[in-house]
């Protein structure tokens, strides 16, 4: 350490050296430098020599924000005769709220919603969408606003929050679903775990309230659904394999990107988006 | 300029030496890479099945690793599947006119035949230089102008002129009768058919033999005009009618049940598995029924949330029951079940739930329902 120390000393020292030497060329490099910081600084997104989120000053301009949303999936989206309703549909307006703006959702089939970005058509996606590593060239995911994964439902007095404590017990899943496949997988690393199968998500939590289970591995729509009759069991607080729904936008709307992420953020924080989740998954 | 008798302007070079010396051995390290898996095609294999009318559709285009291609084709024989369609897309071979590159076709063709599988390949997509300039026009990868047509046939002749011998046939472009499919505007079956007609004198020349798939229509009820899409019924009458009938010699179709079973009744107001049988009176209607239909893509969703997907439980037995149904169908050869694996699960969340194997090749129970039906073993999740 020292010696690199003294090194560094003697390095500076040969530095300073050279610049009372060679003034000229010291105040020449130091102009390079300058300029080179100017011109990097200048040429940022936003800045006045920078690409601009033409997005963001249409957005707000005209005081609209296009969403595209795919109304097949309740309670998250859905088509009534009035209007889109679910937790994404009063996302994407409180967003627009938040935003200042007035927000138009666009109902489209799922395989046309990125198609739909990349033209143009809208200017986010809010459908169930996962974060995918081949589109992040040209799409900005935002943080999470649910996680729709498979979640562990045990006895409230035998709370269970890890799959590894139910070696050695049976833990119930419904047959052949996402959540059989992910017991399937605990299966080979555990030393005993037994996979009870039934028909349906809310037939794996009842055997759990009979004591056939010491708990069920379900997805987090249909325990929330399920568990404020039930008042016995309980959900764990981290999903067992999470799959979190995110908002897709262009990456190159960079302003529009942080002032959605920063509307997200408070819209979590105030407690507004579990209000949303509640009002829709209250069962 | 520095004069390098100078102590002073010594240890400066010097220090700039040392300092290029750690850079460059930095740029080696990061440059370092470890080897890929070395794939190895080992003997060919034959697929044992007591069902050849088993199909699976895979999604191998956008897979980098040679061996997850091979792994993928190993689980479909394996599952006891003899046939796969698979998308070559036409950006990928010809990314510069009249400059082909097969590196990723050749791979897929020939991991599927050391697996002894049959490839009906599936052409479609548009490379840049067939597409308007983006400062002109913002178009999508389907987005095939007519003046181009005679570039996408001149595509299909060269891949069959390559692979012709070895596989199952041709699908010109994939449900055109939508309009996410057809470039984002109104279908048009007789556009459709003049692609159709220019394809396949182009894969004819290059191989007398080739089978030459038209249409893969998609089911929808959408009436003609509409922005969507048109009637699949509808677009092959009209497709017919623009003459179509000499330029395919079978006709895929894509069928899904969604909530409904696979023995719900076709009709014209409802897309639903037998609806594919309404194809089939209309080709007989124009005196085509020699010709087979191919069910390319089909399958239920189990998805937990979707509205039109069934419990994982119905759709093993929607699947089997399917399967069993066009096995009993003289006019039909193939159900090819959309999809076997995607690269990413989190790529498509909709395809994730269709796919009988997760990314990281674990097999779902529908691949072990459908694997004990195709090898006659017990249906381990039978209810």
């Amino acid at each position: 350490m020292r010696h690199w120390t003294a090194r560094a000393c003697s390095l500076l020292r040969d530095c300073r050296r050279w610049t009372r030497q060679h003034p000229r060329l010291a105040l020449a490099a130091l102009l390079v430098i300058a300029a080179g910081f100017a011109a990097w600084r200048l040429t940022r997104p936003g800045a006045p020599f920078g690409p601009q989120d033409g997005t963001w000053l249409r957005v707000q301009i005209n005081g609209d924000l296009y969403v595209g949303i795919d109304p097949s999936y309740p309670p998250f989206a859905e088509w009534t005769p009035e209007q889109i309703v679910g937790i994404e549909a009063d996302l994407a307006r409180e967003i627009g709220r938040r935003l200042g703006v007035e927000t138009h959702i666009l109902i489209m089939g799922y395989d046309s919603l990125y198609d739909a970005l990349y033209t143009g058509g809208v200017d986010m996606l809010i459908a169930g969408l996962h974060p995918d590593s081949t589109l992040t060239h040209w799409v900005y995911y935002s943080q999470p606003y649910y996680d729709a994964g498979q979640v562990l439902v045990s006895p409230r007095e035998e709370p269970i929050s890890d799959m590894r404590a139910l070696d050695g017990k049976t833990v119930a899943v419904e047959m052949a679903s996402s959540g059989d496949a992910a017991a399937q997988r605990w299966a080979r690393r555990l030393r005993a775990l037994v996979i009870e199968r039934y028909l349906l998500p809310q037939d794996a939590m009842r055997a759990v309230e009979e004591g056939q289970a010491a708990a069920a591995l379900v997805d987090t729509v249909s325990a929330r659904l399920y568990l404020p009759a039930h008042p016995r069991l309980v959900m764990a607080a981290e999903t067992t394999v999470a799959e979190p729904y995110v908002i897709a936008m262009r990456r190159g709307n960079f302003r529009l990107t942080a002032h959605v992420e920063q509307a997200l953020k408070a819209i979590k924080a105030d407690g507004t988006l579990e209000g949303i989740i509640a009002h829709w998954l209250s069962g | 300029m520095m004069r390098l008798t100078r102590p002073v302007q010594r240890k400066a070079l010097a220090h700039l030496a040392r300092a290029s010396g750690v850079l460059l051995v930095v740029s080696a390290l990061a440059a370092l890479r470890p080897a890929p898996p070395r794939v190895v095609l080992g003997p060919p294999h034959t697929v044992q099945t007591v069902n050849p009318t088993v199909c699976v559709h895979t999604r191998l285009t956008d897979e980098v690793d040679e061996w997850k291609i091979q792994r993928t084709l190993q689980m479909v024989r394996e599952m006891g599947a003899a046939t796969i369609v698979e998308f070559f897309p036409w950006p990928y071979a010809e990314r510069e006119r009249g400059s082909y590159d097969w590196a990723h076709a050749e791979r897929i063709i020939r991991h599927a035949e050391n697996q002894g599988l049959t490839v009906i390949a599936r052409l479609g997509l548009v490379p840049a230089w067939a597409r308007p300039p983006v400062r002109e026009k913002v178009t999508t990868l389907t987005y095939l102008p007519a003046e181009h047509f005679d570039d996408f046939a001149r595509y299909v002749g060269a891949f069959v002129a390559r692979y012709g011998d070895r596989i199952g046939g041709v699908i010109i472009w994939n449900e055109p009768n939508l309009s996410y499919e057809w470039g984002d505007r109104s279908p048009d079956a007789v556009a459709y058919t003049e692609l159709l007609r220019l394809s396949y004198q182009a894969a004819h020349a290059a191989d007398p033999h080739i089978v030459v798939f038209g249409g893969a229509l998609a089911p929808t009820n959408e009436p003609e005009g509409s922005g969507s899409g048109m009637n699949e019924v509808r677009f092959l009458e009209r497709m017919y009618e623009a003459g179509a009938a000499p330029y395919f010699d079978a006709l895929a179709a894509h069928t899904y049940g969604f909530t409904r079973s696979p023995a719900d009744p076709p009709d014209a107001q409802t897309i639903n598995f037998r609806r594919v049988e309404l194809l089939r009176v209309v080709m007989v209607r124009y005196g085509d029924g020699a010709k087979p239909i191919t069910i390319t893509e089909s399958g239920w969703s189990d998805d937990p949330r979707w509205t039109r997907a069934v419990r994982p439980g119905q759709r093993i037995a929607y699947t089997l029951e399917a399967l069993d149904m066009v096995t009993a169908w003289p006019w039909a050869d193939h159900l090819c079940l959309w999809q076997f694996r995607q690269p990413s699960d989190f790529h498509n969340r909709r395809d994730a739930y269709y796919a009988l194997v997760s990314s990281d090749f674990f097999a779902k129970p529908i691949y072990e329902a459908v694997q004990a039906y195709v090898r006659g073993w017990e249906n381990p999740y039978a209810p």
